[in-house]
């Protein structure tokens, strides 16, 4: 049976009908066309499809759609703004951070909530918050270089 | 769409959805469904058990939402955690961090970022998995839980209630709903061990947590908890290196004298994350090296 929930997505106001078995990530992707958050190994391993949640990082391959009613959710389609690309984005760009592509929205999204938390993480800390990511092209000096080079502008 | 062979990237399989206001109300609608129901914290271990569908439950009760098990609270000596806390609270808690360096620890080494802010305190010991991470260093510190049910409630010692891999010795009707320890008395330390074959998302080849403490006239060992993760089909005490310990004043060769005896002690199996005798071996080192560090601890202080 379909359940009503609210929520916002990307700062803008939802009400939507959805299974409860369905969840964050095919709603992005399927009933919204949210297709930024990737679908990867489904089962938490990989880091893809990571999300926030109320500003805090998580998978949702497994975060059921009907537990973000009444919660803020940001993707990767919510960091850039009308003054352009996010900061982390310009870094990923300037930094060869992107090879393939397909970790980067969980990238973008394990790193974003970091410096919300952390504006001047260590190298260590970087490469903790993004340890539940995983880069099959073995990029990640220069994704953990892009990530650094953000505080470094200021 | 392709789905996997092992059966991974189904999609999950229906069910009914409820959200209980209060744990009283949880505890009614689980006594209600009964064998239809299933509990449900961080779901990062029964949603990958449900899209394998090696559970397929008619009915999810999430206790997500549930604020009266959701706190950590240090009063009077007795730290208390909500079962419904994440393993992130648990790892950025600053009592916990001072005063049980062990459970932050193994909290601190759980799984991913993303995976420690929506799995639970309550998920990661109910699913009773033989290399959980957090009832080795909840054991060591000699925890208790809470158990609510419909109309009663009762106290357990942790190390009680595992009965074998992804089994508990919990009612069908009882709730989780919270942990208790006491603080660790003056003189006393405790540590915590992983071994993987990766720093993340990594199921423990063997896991681990020791607790001592001295007897303040002496300097001699006076308690000592050892508690072993993935050697065994539930969470163990080694008995055998407690007994090494105890009355006997530390110092290094007695720390390797228990680690010995902990490796001696243990039956592990072979399985695809390591040997038996990896892991006899690997007991033995890290054992008497977190007791070494525990040690430590109570000579800085």
């Amino acid at each position: 049976m379909k359940q009503t929930i609210e929520l916002s997505i990307n700062q803008q106001a939802y009400t939507i009908d959805i299974e409860p078995h369905i969840t964050l990530l095919d709603m992005l992707r399927n009933e919204l066309e949210l297709l930024g958050t990737k679908r990867g190994c489904e089962k938490g391993d990989c880091g893809t499809c990571t999300v926030l949640v109320n500003g805090k990082p998580v998978n949702a391959c497994l975060y059921l759609a009907v537990r973000a009613n009444g919660k803020e959710i940001l993707t990767v389609e919510g960091l850039e703004t009308d003054a352009g690309l996010h900061p982390l984005q310009k870094g990923f760009l300037e930094k060869g951070a992107v090879q393939c592509g397909f970790c980067t929205p969980g990238m973008l999204m394990a790193s974003v909530s970091l410096l919300d938390e952390n504006p001047t993480p260590t190298e260590k800390e970087v490469r903790t918050a993004i340890s539940g990511n995983l880069c099959r092209c073995t990029g990640y000096q220069h994704i953990v270089d892009a990530i650094l080079s953000v505080q470094e502008k200021g | 769409m392709v789905y996997g062979k092992e059966g991974y990237n189904m999609p999950l399989p229906s069910f009914h959805y409820h959200e209980p206001a209060s744990l009283v109300e949880a505890c009614r609608m689980l006594a209600s469904f009964g064998e239809k129901g299933i509990l449900m914290a961080g779901g990062t271990d029964l949603l990958v058990k449900m899209k394998s569908r090696e559970v397929q439950p008619e009915n999810i009760i999430s206790l997500t939402q549930l604020k009266e098990i959701n706190r950590i609270s240090f009063t009077d000596n007795h730290l208390t955690i909500g079962a419904g806390c994440t393993i992130s609270q648990i790892a950025e808690s600053a009592v916990i961090c001072s005063a049980f360096p062990a459970l932050a620890s193994g909290a601190e080494h759980l799984g991913s970022p993303t995976v420690r802010n929506m799995g639970t305190i309550g998920g990661n010991i109910m699913t009773a998995s033989p290399a959980a991470d957090l009832p080795p260093a909840l054991m060591a510190y000699g925890a208790s839980v809470r158990l609510k049910s419909n109309n009663q409630e009762r106290f357990l010692p942790l190390e009680q209630i595992f009965c074998s891999p992804g089994v508990t010795c919990i009612k069908e009707n009882e709730i989780l709903a919270d942990i208790h320890i006491e603080k660790p008395q003056e003189m006393s330390g405790a540590g915590f061990f992983k071994l993987g074959n990766r720093k993340a998302l990594q199921i423990s080849i063997i896991n681990g947590a020791c607790y001592v403490a001295l007897n303040p006239e002496n300097g001699k060992i006076q308690t000592s908890r050892i508690v072993l993760g993935a050697v065994a089909p539930i969470p163990i005490r080694a008995v055998s290196a407690e007994e090494v310990l105890m009355g006997q004043k530390p110092c290094a060769d007695l720390f390797e004298k228990a680690g010995k005896a902990a490796a001696l002690g243990c039956k592990p199996i072979d399985d695809l994350r390591g040997s038996a005798e990896y892991r006899k071996d690997m007991v033995g080192v890290l054992t008497r090296r977190t007791l070494l560090s525990a040690f430590e601890q109570i000579e800085r202080t």
